[in-house]
């Protein structure tokens, strides 16, 4: 649930500052924000979208690589390296839903890449059929067929006990295009972005300015922030909590995987990565982080010492989270409490910032 | 609470605004111009401005509308499996969202992962309920997609002829016009059927749209045109399964259904294949692809019950700019062009204090929940109930500014064919004629404020 009902002192703000002129000093500190304003969209883009996306496509390309070596040479060793390959591109994208707005929701990429749950009973179907499972073939079939979590059922199993043994022939080539269809997919949105090619950096960095999706940069601020809020509640109120209220271990996200904590970590830090316009391996660039330092330090040292304290609580659950939802409930509600906490400050005070301070 | 809030805040802006403007410029009436859903209006323009819940709920509440924004936004699988099972074996689609992206309006393509095109079937005739006749085979709407290894019903063709036509002032635009066919039929039709588009809708407001009361909408009919305006509103009067009962239809593009509950089943049922106890039958039952499982129901109650709470609690997002000049002169010829004698702006919900939520709201939804003539050119020409093949219901045009951010690019009318807004005006025709001509008649600049106008809903 999203709830981004306007504060009284925003309006207000914006309602006075409407019949109020500028003097000479303020019309200095509008060309400092202004520049600002337009160095931390420029950055978000280039420092932080553009290489998460990459990333994502690196590293679903090293995924097929190790695809490809364990099809040739099935050890347990080499379904390790998928596995642990298929991680590491969950990592980047998880943390790319820290700001799910743009391509990525325009042209369901993610639903493409990472629908849920997967369907057990037509992928057993399919296969026993006869179809040729060619990368073709796997982009007609729906979507809980394919992406993150087929893949993850394929080398993770039930309960995380598949073997190499156990991967069938048919296994094999389903999985080889799966991560073709993956890795396509993760190529389809990095391009999405890439100023070289379907170019919403474009959009982003001229919001206000000839962008035709922001009109003003401070839509593309409320977007950025919106979305931000938006992850924070997908993962304490809907992918933690689900399983939790149900307590039903098959309602969560990465089952078979056990990686659903470090799922919904990657997912806040991805909110840390959008706050503060940082991506490992990409400079850092100007942030929004310093945006709101320039007018309200103490606001900045909030939203930061929350962002950190959400990412550390989840330290606090020490076993997977198909157990911990029996065993370590208490803990479960830490971290819930903790990201609740930093959602409200962001659809509260954050939102409230971007409404009286960013004007064009 | 929260609307003591907006009240409160909106009584800080008018101070703080009339403290630099003449007081003329806010008469009394105009306060509430941008709460479009009363107290249920969310601040949001962003692209997820269509899935606000209202602020005002209990935490109970608000944890079984979260409990339905997932279910809403999560894919269904085929039977058996441990969770979310059941979808199909035929459908259209395997999510809500797949559809209603971003709680939105769809996109008109058919057969596609995210397609949100449907196509009604019946033969002609009536039905012993009033309603349209279901074809043997096929029943009332064609799944055209289904589990690995089942057939689906058959393949929905679309395909558009463009049209340049002028306004007035000689400036251009162009129209596409739709052809809908069905290939790959798994089993043949004998004689002639009927097919009817159906884009998915957005989702915003519905919960407050079921809490007009039903005086309030038939009070607003004028089926015989007593009143020579050249407008004759219908309220459709239709079967619901939910109460067994003829009542007053007032979902989908021809109010055809008459409750949240019996629209959410019923799309959960025929979009996606899943069995509930208010429609326990598969909708493949005695076809081919019926898988033969019992399963049903499919959907527990308590989900059913969640989606229904999420769908009858998103909030309206609120208009921007409303005190623009271009926007208000806009909104007076959106006035004097008669529109809103369909596009009725104002609604008022009745009291309810068990669901105070939705109690007595003056809300904006620019829509009569009428159904009217819109002439040969949008027709379907399958009746519907008491809508005919030329009807359609009053299209709320709340939060229409924002499709193109919510659902961008963004499409309009019952079947996405209008790209653009000025496309679906033009698409007007019957009843809004004269709204039509009228529109065409201004000057570009007027033309704009109108446009201008709508993108504020």
């Amino acid at each position: 649930m999203r709830t981004k009902f306007i504060l009284a002192l925003g309006v207000l703000g914006l309602a006075i500052a409407g019949c109020s002129k500028n003097n000479d000093s303020t019309k200095t500190d509008t060309t400092t924000q202004t520049t600002l304003e337009q160095n931390v969209l420029t950055d978000f883009a280039a420092n932080l979208a553009n290489p998460n996306y990459q990333d994502i496509q690196a590293k679903a390309q090293i995924m097929n690589t190790a695809i490809t070596t364990f099809n040739a040479t099935p050890t347990d060793a080499n379904l390790e390296a998928i596995r642990v390959a298929w991680k590491n591109t969950r990592g980047a994208w998880e943390s790319c839903e820290g700001f799910l707005f743009g391509p990525v929701e325009d042209f369901n990429y993610d639903p493409t890449m990472d629908d849920w749950p997967v369907n057990k009973a037509d992928l057993d179907a399919v296969l026993a059929s006869n179809n040729a499972l060619q990368v073709a073939d796997i982009d007609q079939l729906g979507t809980t067929l394919k992406g993150f979590h087929a893949i993850e059922y394929i080398i993770f199993g039930v309960g995380s006990t598949q073997k190499a043994a156990n991967v069938s022939a048919r296994d094999k080539v389903y999985l080889a295009s799966l991560g073709e269809s993956l890795y396509n997919t993760t190529t389809q949105l990095r391009n999405s972005w890439d100023p070289a090619s379907g170019n919403y950096t474009a959009e982003v960095v001229k919001a206000g300015k000839g962008s035709t999706t922001f009109t003003t940069r401070q839509a593309v601020f409320l977007a950025l922030v919106g979305s931000m809020a938006d992850i924070c509640n997908e993962v304490a109120s809907e992918k933690m909590q689900t399983p939790l209220a149900a307590q039903d271990s098959t309602l969560d996200e990465s089952q078979f995987s056990h990686n659903s904590v470090t799922d919904f970590k990657n997912n806040i830090t991805g909110v840390l990565n959008a706050y503060k316009c940082q991506y490992p391996g990409a400079a850092s660039g100007h942030s929004l982080s310093e945006l709101v330092t320039s007018k309200n330090a103490s606001l900045d040292n909030k939203i930061q010492s929350q962002i950190n304290a959400a990412i550390a609580s989840f330290n606090g659950i020490t076993t997977t989270y198909e157990k911990a939802i029996y065993s370590q409930q208490n803990q479960i509600k830490t971290v819930q409490a903790a990201i609740n906490t930093l959602k409200a400050t962001i659809e509260g005070d954050l939102e409230n910032f971007v409404q009286t301070n960013i004007k064009d | 609470m929260k609307k003591l809030q907006i009240i409160g805040l909106l009584t800080i802006v008018v101070f703080a605004l009339v403290k630099c403007q003449k007081s003329a410029v806010f008469p009394a009436d105009q306060y509430d111009n941008q709460l479009s859903g009363g107290s249920a209006t969310a601040f949001d323009a962003t692209s997820k401005s269509f899935g606000n819940a209202f602020e005002n709920l209990s935490s109970y509440d608000e944890y079984v509308h979260e409990v339905g924004d997932r279910v809403f936004s999560q894919s269904f699988v085929t039977a058996p499996n441990p969770i979310h099972s059941g979808l199909g074996p035929i459908f259209n689609n395997t999510s809500c969202a797949s559809c209603h992206h971003n709680d939105g309006i769809g996109l008109p393509t058919a057969g596609d992962a995210q397609s949100s095109l449907l196509m009604r079937i019946s033969l002609p005739g009536t039905d012993a309920n009033g309603g349209p006749v279901a074809v043997p085979g096929y029943g009332l709407q064609v799944q055209d997609k289904a589990a690995f290894c089942k057939q689906p019903e058959a393949k929905v063709n679309i395909a558009y002829t463009y049209q340049t036509y002028s306004f007035d002032d000689g400036d251009t635009y162009e129209l596409r016009a739709p052809t809908y066919t069905l290939t790959n039929l798994y089993t043949p039709i004998s004689g002639t059927y009927l097919l009817s588009p159906r884009l998915a809708p957005p989702m915003i407001g519905l919960g407050l749209l079921e809490a007009v009361p039903e005086s309030e909408i038939v009070a607003n009919a004028d089926p015989n045109d007593a009143n020579g305006d050249g407008i004759a509103g219908k309220a459709n009067y239709v079967y619901d399964v939910t109460t067994k009962k003829v009542q007053l239809g007032r979902f989908g593009w021809k109010a055809n259904t008459a409750s949240i509950l019996t629209q959410v089943a019923t799309a959960f049922n025929q979009d996606m294949g899943l069995t509930s106890s208010i429609l326990p039958v598969e909708s493949s039952y005695g076809q081919s692809q019926y898988d033969n499982l019992q399963d049903d129901p499919e959907l527990p109650d308590t989900t059913l019950n969640a989606v229904k709470f999420y769908a009858q609690t998103l909030a309206v997002p609120a208009r921007r700019n409303v005190t623009d000049a271009t926007i208000k002169r806009g909104q007076q010829l959106f006035i004097l062009g008669k529109c809103v004698n369909c596009h009725k702006q104002t609604l008022t919900t009745g009291v309810n204090v068990a669901f105070p939520a939705v109690s007595n709201q003056v809300i904006h939804p620019y829509s009569d929940m009428l159904v009217h003539n819109m002439g040969a050119g949008l027709a379907d020409n399958r009746p519907d109930f008491k809508a005919d093949g030329q009807s359609w219901r009053t299209a709320p045009l709340w939060g229409l500014g924002l499709y193109q951010i919510v659902n961008n690019p963004g499409y309009y009318l019952h079947d996405g064919r209008a790209r653009t807004v000025v496309e679906a005006i033009m698409w007007h025709d019957g009843e809004a004629a004269t709204s039509k001509a009228y529109f065409s008649h201004l000057s570009k600049s007027d033309r704009d404020a109108v446009l201008k106008f709508l993108n504020s809903l």
